[in-house]
């Protein structure tokens, strides 16, 4: 399909999964988009990246010099954070305090057990911290002066060392940066080939372990994700498109490269987000604003709750093993997906932690898988059916049934009833997990709509709504490529914050002078970005506790502080249940800056009916063999209606409607699947 | 056979068939855990003490109909914590809504061993049957007594280790007793802070209770205590196995000791045998016995073992880090008879002084190990036991207006290392966390001048113990009024298989100074002032395996690391490092004259430790 006129505003997101990279364009000027779907090549993917943007620009009749802006959401980060595959790295601290990475927080995990547990080794050992003279206390005054000497000895030991990063974290910087600053002052004149990494930069929160291992992880990383990035520039380059590249982080927004060359480790759980994000702009488009994300991928699910549209982010979140302290979308990682092995352990069924990967994959896809998976099961009940979409894709049902019947033998189960209970284990770890996080964020779950994604999300959307008392499961427009689309929704957002040097009573005039420097970081940075003064939002918040307590609320800022406090009192009663007579401590004012995404005119789909099934396929459902009708879902036009149990196909995930729920088609393309009042 | 330790009902038979199948099962289990997790995130994100805050010192349980533990925390410590309350209230006489409260040491035989944690248990209730109970676990940070924080060396008598609640009723149905609230909380000092801890472990109780009966009435209250009876079943019949393994016919031994009682008392063993016997029907019997104990102590070091405890700690141990295993009171029935001596150190009588029982706690761990190794073995060197700095004072006195404060830090330790890693360094205990460097200067008056591991702690061996913390204190207060808990300064955790014995502790002021002097190591009062600086260093894990096979990169990156110096390389380990590289020739001759060794170590080789 060409376009009728000359492109003025495309913009292309990319997102490269383990197997396939997705692409999505849109000319913001009309509306149109276009997809496209490649290999992923991980020795390059770059070259992925490439060929995906090239497919998609192809159907479009567009090239490279068309290009307004490239999106992108990248796994580099994550990898290397996961797989421990970092550049080796050093660290510099402060006289004294060489083992706090080795320390950690000094604790066996709570659901560890003592006599096995071995404590990870820290991205960086030991053997390559080294100590500078110098101190600064809490309030962030000097207690001893930077000795330079001690800095210009660390560099040399450090040259010993064969890095290619520095990490910087000396204590309480985050009060005052001045010595941090002048360390790396010096070694960048004396190890000018190395990356460096300033705690004050990435992080400038209290607690030595979190901030020292993010600044650390920040370090490793640093060398990888720049080399991908400029590798992303040049093919560009090559291809004579000259758009700004803009990379998803963490915290379910967009920046430019220049931004994530200095700190990659924002780019940590990229991925994930662009989905959250992708998520809630469907969901907006049918305006729905309270939802639980459930991104279901082969390994893994995410799981995360939006409230009144606002994407939660926390600053306790973790990579793998790692905690890290970035700004990330607040969302928690279990080990259930469709690749999720089913195993017998102590006589019992057991679903995940371990999983069948891209390869073999599950037994049904019929490359040497012999194990059960959990999409084996959904293969054996008839909810996934063997072909797909009049045969693009055909899966193996004999495979999946021997794998099945791999575990059901031993537990004395039918076929069925073990394919049953393979799902039921898989669903109650999710939901587990959704418990939790709405706990954590003083929610009931059954006041939000269930949006799963993910190529396997869709097939567990009625089964984990019913579990949780959710009445409504919004299937998006293309639930197996939502990253795509999300980061074409994705808004630039950074944020810039100030730790208090001691937390205290609120001091409003004190704090207008901080978020007046504040605001003038982010304006720079919304500059550095030329984001266009109407695009700019700033909000302002403080990080406001209970004397004593270890952890904070934001709440939105203002220099009257009976009313900043009195928001605080009202949030934490909301969110836990009481509020308390303590006096109450700001510790931290922070800045959000915000670019908005451009928003293409929404696009409709045309009304239509649904047209009589043609296509049957057998589903067990609770023992009986029963006749569902499988349904195409681009033959469905907007308000177009049906009923479970149902199957829907497309090419990027399949979805099985329950039985007691029906669907329909929102103008938007979205299916709003809401279950039958009793 | 003699009646279970564990609380009032023996196991329940599982038919052959059983009446929760195994996905059932596996569903019922996940959804325990995940009502664990949503409980501990709510006292997490709710309670005010930094001790449970930050420190986390809090846990979680599910027992069945019966009270017998079926999902535990991972923590070897729990005995029976049901039955002090049914002695009380009778299963039959609870009602929806009731809420059961204590922290009485000897009225619950050992359930809690200091006062200071505070026990909550709930029924659960489906269509009026009793289905399980529900419980949450704290450590209040003060609860009154003879010091801040209650807890002191300087205790005689538990009356000076803050006030004792027998197990109370605490919400009758749903109606809560305000009153015996207020008279606890009147009784700390620092009742705003009690209170909050209070309303957020009794929110988590009462979040477990809404979610276990959402998993009763979702699966049939019949087949819940069938898969409760199942998971215990399941870990029981585990422990033994694996009890029979590790034990042939007859009794092993083992004893170790702790130093002192912080007053002038002491050492003090604890000796602990077990007896594998066969029952006339070819049946195993396993009876635990710690009758040979020492006496009990004048001082704080008295730790009151409920006989759940060592079938607990060794059914952690057995479970390994298997995910798909539940700890629960699957470890202690799985023991057919635990045999105490009242008056001893680990069955104290009434009202000896407990505080202290920490050290005395983390020693029964390593007996356990010990006696575990004296069978065929595999289980850890011993640790240290965990160490606890108490500061109370003042400051602000240039304000005219100073103010009293109280911080309890707890000190990691390093662990015994295993027959397959290192031992843990510098770790305080499951889920209890430090304070961090930038947290406590930012809310206490002291500044501290190092944190890190201590060098050569970790005791030397194939597999090398974990390190003990050094952290080095200025005082910035006016005044603290010092309370210190280390053990095993005298008697260093053991190695064994030719692993050698830990590093110690200790404590000094003004080290390196002309004012420096020694601390007792288990003592209270010592009088701090600005200024001055207070050294506390602590005791690392014994070593596993001969130290001649530690790698040599090993021991290179150790040294490099600062966790081992170059002098102990070469003296312990035969390896030779100049330079920061190894010298390979000097480091294969010192190697090639190789130490004798026998089983267990602590400061010299020995058969046995008795």
């Amino acid at each position: 399909m060409a376009l009728d006129k000359e492109p003025t505003s495309l913009a292309v997101a990319v997102d490269i999964g383990g197997t396939f990279t997705d692409v999505a364009l849109v000319d913001h000027a009309t509306g149109r988009s276009w997809r496209a779907k490649t290999p992923s090549i991980p020795s390059d993917p770059s070259e992925a990246f490439l060929n995906g943007i090239r497919l998609a620009m192809g159907q479009a009749g567009a090239s490279g010099p068309d290009l307004d802006q490239v999106l992108h959401g990248t796994t580099v980060a994550t990898n290397m954070i996961l797989e421990g595959k970092g550049a080796r790295a050093a660290l510099v601290t402060t006289r004294g305090f060489r083992h706090v990475l080795a320390i950690g927080r000094q604790d066996i995990p709570r659901k560890a057990n003592l006599y096995t547990w071995v404590k990870p080794i820290p991205p960086v050992p030991a053997s390559r911290i080294v100590e500078v003279d110098e101190r600064v206390a809490a309030g962030g005054a000097v207690i001893d002066p930077l000795d330079d000497a001690s800095v210009l000895a660390a560099a040399r030991a450090i040259r010993g060392m064969k890095v290619e990063a520095v990490a910087i974290c000396l204590l309480h910087a985050y009060a005052n940066p001045e010595h941090e600053r002048r360390v790396a002052e010096i070694l960048r004149a004396e190890l000018p080939d190395l990356a460096i990494t300033v705690s004050s930069d990435v992080l400038p929160v209290v607690r030595e372990y979190e901030r020292s291992l993010t600044t650390v992880l920040n370090a490793t990383v640093m060398p990888g994700v720049t080399t991908y990035v400029s590798r992303l520039e040049q093919r560009l380059k090559d291809e004579g498109a000259t758009p700004p590249l803009m990379l998803m982080q963490s915290n379910g927004g967009v920046a430019g490269a220049p931004k994530i060359r200095v700190a990659p480790a924002l780019t940590a759980l990229s991925g994930p987000a662009a989905g959250v994000v992708g998520a809630r702009a469907e969901a907006e488009a049918c305006g729905i604003k309270d939802i639980i994300t459930v991104d279901i991928g082969g390994t893994s699910a995410d799981i995360c709750l939006i409230k009144d549209g606002k994407i939660g982010l926390t600053q306790n979140g973790s990579v793998g093993e790692w905690p890290l302290a970035l700004p990330m979308v607040d969302m928690i990682t279990i080990g259930a997906g469709g690749g999720s092995l089913a195993r017998i352990k102590n006589g019992g069924l057991t679903v995940g932690p371990e999983s069948s990967g891209a390869r073999p994959g599950p037994a049904s896809y019929g490359h040497g898988g012999t194990e059960p998976t959990v999409t084996d099961a959904h293969v054996v009940l008839g909810q996934l059916p063997a072909r797909l979409l009049g045969g693009s894709m055909t899966l193996d049902t004999g495979a999946a049934e021997a794998a099945v019947a791999s575990v059901a033998q031993p537990l004395g189960l039918d076929q069925e009833a073990a394919a049953r209970g393979i799902l039921a284990i898989a669903d109650n770890h999710m939901v587990g997990a959704i418990r939790v996080v709405s706990v954590e964020r003083g929610h009931d779950p059954r006041d939000f709509t269930l949006v799963p994604f993910g190529g396997a999300g869709p097939l567990h959307g009625c089964a984990l709504a019913d579990l949780l008392g959710i009445r409504r499961v919004l299937v998006t427009n293309a639930p197996g490529v939502l990253c795509a689309n999300g980061l074409l929704a994705a808004d630039l957002k950074s944020e810039f914050s100030r730790a208090l040097a001691i937390p205290g009573p609120m001091n409003g005039p004190e704090t207008e002078a901080v978020i007046a420097e504040l605001d003038a970081q982010a304006e720079a940075w919304l500059d550095e970005e030329d984001v266009l003064q109407e695009a700019r939002v700033i909000e302002r918040v403080a990080l406001m506790r209970y004397a004593g307590q270890g952890g904070e609320i934001a709440v939105p800022w203002s220099p009257d502080r009976a009313e900043v406090e009195a928001n605080f009192a009202e949030t934490h009663k909301a969110l836990y249940g009481f509020s308390l007579s303590a006096p109450i401590e700001l510790v931290t004012l922070r800045v959000h800056a915000t670019g908005l995404a451009r928003n293409a005119p929404a696009v409709t789909l045309e009304p239509g009916e649904a047209p009589a099934p043609t296509e049957f396929t057998t589903v067990l459902i609770d023992g009986a063999k029963t006749e569902v009708p499988v349904i195409d879902r681009a033959t469905l036009g907007a308000g177009a209606r049906f009923e479970g149990p149902s199957i829907l196909t497309q090419l990027d995930t399949t979805t099985f409607v329950a039985p007691g729920w029906s669907g329909a088609v929102h103008p938007s393309g979205n299916i709003l699947l809401e279950k039958a009042a009793l | 056979m003699t009646p279970p330790p564990s609380a009032a009902t023996a196991l329940k038979p599982v038919p052959d068939t059983p009446l929760c199948d195994p996905v059932t099962l596996e569903i019922i289990r996940g959804a325990i855990m995940a009502t664990q997790r949503e409980m501990e995130a709510l006292v997490e994100r709710t309670a005010i003490s930094a001790f449970i805050r930050e420190k986390k010192d809090f846990y979680t349980a599910l027992f069945d109909e019966n009270g017998v533990m079926a999902v535990g925390s991972m923590v070897p410590i729990f005995g029976d914590l049901t039955t002090p309350v049914f002695e009380k209230f009778p299963r039959h006489t609870m009602k929806p809504g009731d809420l059961y409260w204590y922290n009485d040491c000897y009225g619950s035989k050992g359930a809690v061993t200091h006062s200071n944690d505070q026990v909550l248990l709930a029924p659960v209730f489906h269509e009026g049957r009793l289905c399980a109970f529900v419980m949450g676990w704290a450590h209040f940070a003060d609860i009154g007594g003879l010091h801040p924080g209650s807890i002191s060396p300087d205790a005689t008598s538990i009356y000076q280790e803050g006030i004792i609640v027998p197990p109370t009723k605490v919400i009758d149905a749903g109606v809560v007793n305000t009153m015996a609230l207020d008279i606890f909380h009147r009784n700390s000092r620092y009742p705003a802070q009690s209170e909050g801890d209070m309303s957020a472990l009794m929110a988590a109780v009462n979040l477990g209770v809404t979610r276990v009966a959402e998993v009763v009435a979702r699966h049939d209250a019949d087949v819940v205590s069938d898969a409760l009876a199942q998971l215990l079943e399941r870990t029981r019949k585990l422990v033994r196995t694996k009890l029979a393994e590790n034990f042939d016919y007859g009794t092993y031994k083992f004893a170790d000791q702790i130093d002192s009682d912080g007053h002038g008392n002491g050492p003090f063993s604890l000796r602990f045998a077990l007896t594998r016997e066969k029952e006339p029907d070819g049946q195993d019997r396993f009876i635990f016995d710690a009758t040979e104990s020492d006496d009990q102590a004048p001082g704080p070091v008295n730790l009151i073992m409920n006989k759940g405890v060592p079938g607990m700690a060794l059914g952690l141990f057995y479970l390994g880090g298997d995910p798909s295993q539940v700890c629960n009171a699957g470890g202690p029935l799985a023991i057919d008879e635990v045999r105490l001596r009242e008056g001893s150190i680990v069955q104290p009588k009434f009202p000896a002084p407990l505080g202290m029982r920490g050290l005395t706690m983390m020693r029964m761990l390593a007996v356990l190990n010990g006696m575990v190794n004296r069978g065929k073995g595999g289980a850890p060197a011993a640790q240290s036991a965990y160490v606890i700095t108490i500061m109370r004072g003042t400051y602000g006195k240039e304000t005219g207006a100073p103010k009293d404060f109280l911080l309890a830090d707890g000190i990691g330790v390093g662990y015994g290392a295993r027959d397959f890693a290192d031992g843990i360094d510098a770790v305080y205990f499951v889920a209890q966390e430090n304070y961090p460097v930038e947290f406590l200067e930012s809310g206490y008056p002291v500044r501290l001048r190092k944190y890190g591991v201590v060098p050569d702690s970790g005791g030397p061996g194939r597999w090398r113990g974990g390190t003990g913390i050094i952290r080095e204190y200025e005082v910035l207060a006016d005044e603290i009024r010092l309370a210190v808990r280390i053990d095993g300064v005298k008697n260093p955790p053991w190695g064994y298989g030719g692993g050698k014995s830990a590093g110690v502790g200790g404590a000094w002021v003004n080290p390196g100074t002309e004012r420096e002097h020694v601390i007792p190591p288990l003592s209270d009062g010592t009088l701090l002032v600005k200024g001055d600086v207070l050294r506390i260093q602590t005791g690392g894990g014994g070593g596993m395996g001969h130290p001649y096979d530690r790698p040599a990169e090993a021991v290179l990156e150790d040294v490099l690391g600062g966790f081992v110096t170059p002098e102990a390389a070469r003296a312990e380990y035969g390896v030779v490092i100049t330079d920061d590289a190894l010298d390979h020739a000097a480091t294969e001759a010192l190697r090639a004259d190789r130490p004798a060794v026998k089983a267990f170590h602590r400061n010299t080789y020995r058969d046995e430790l008795s």
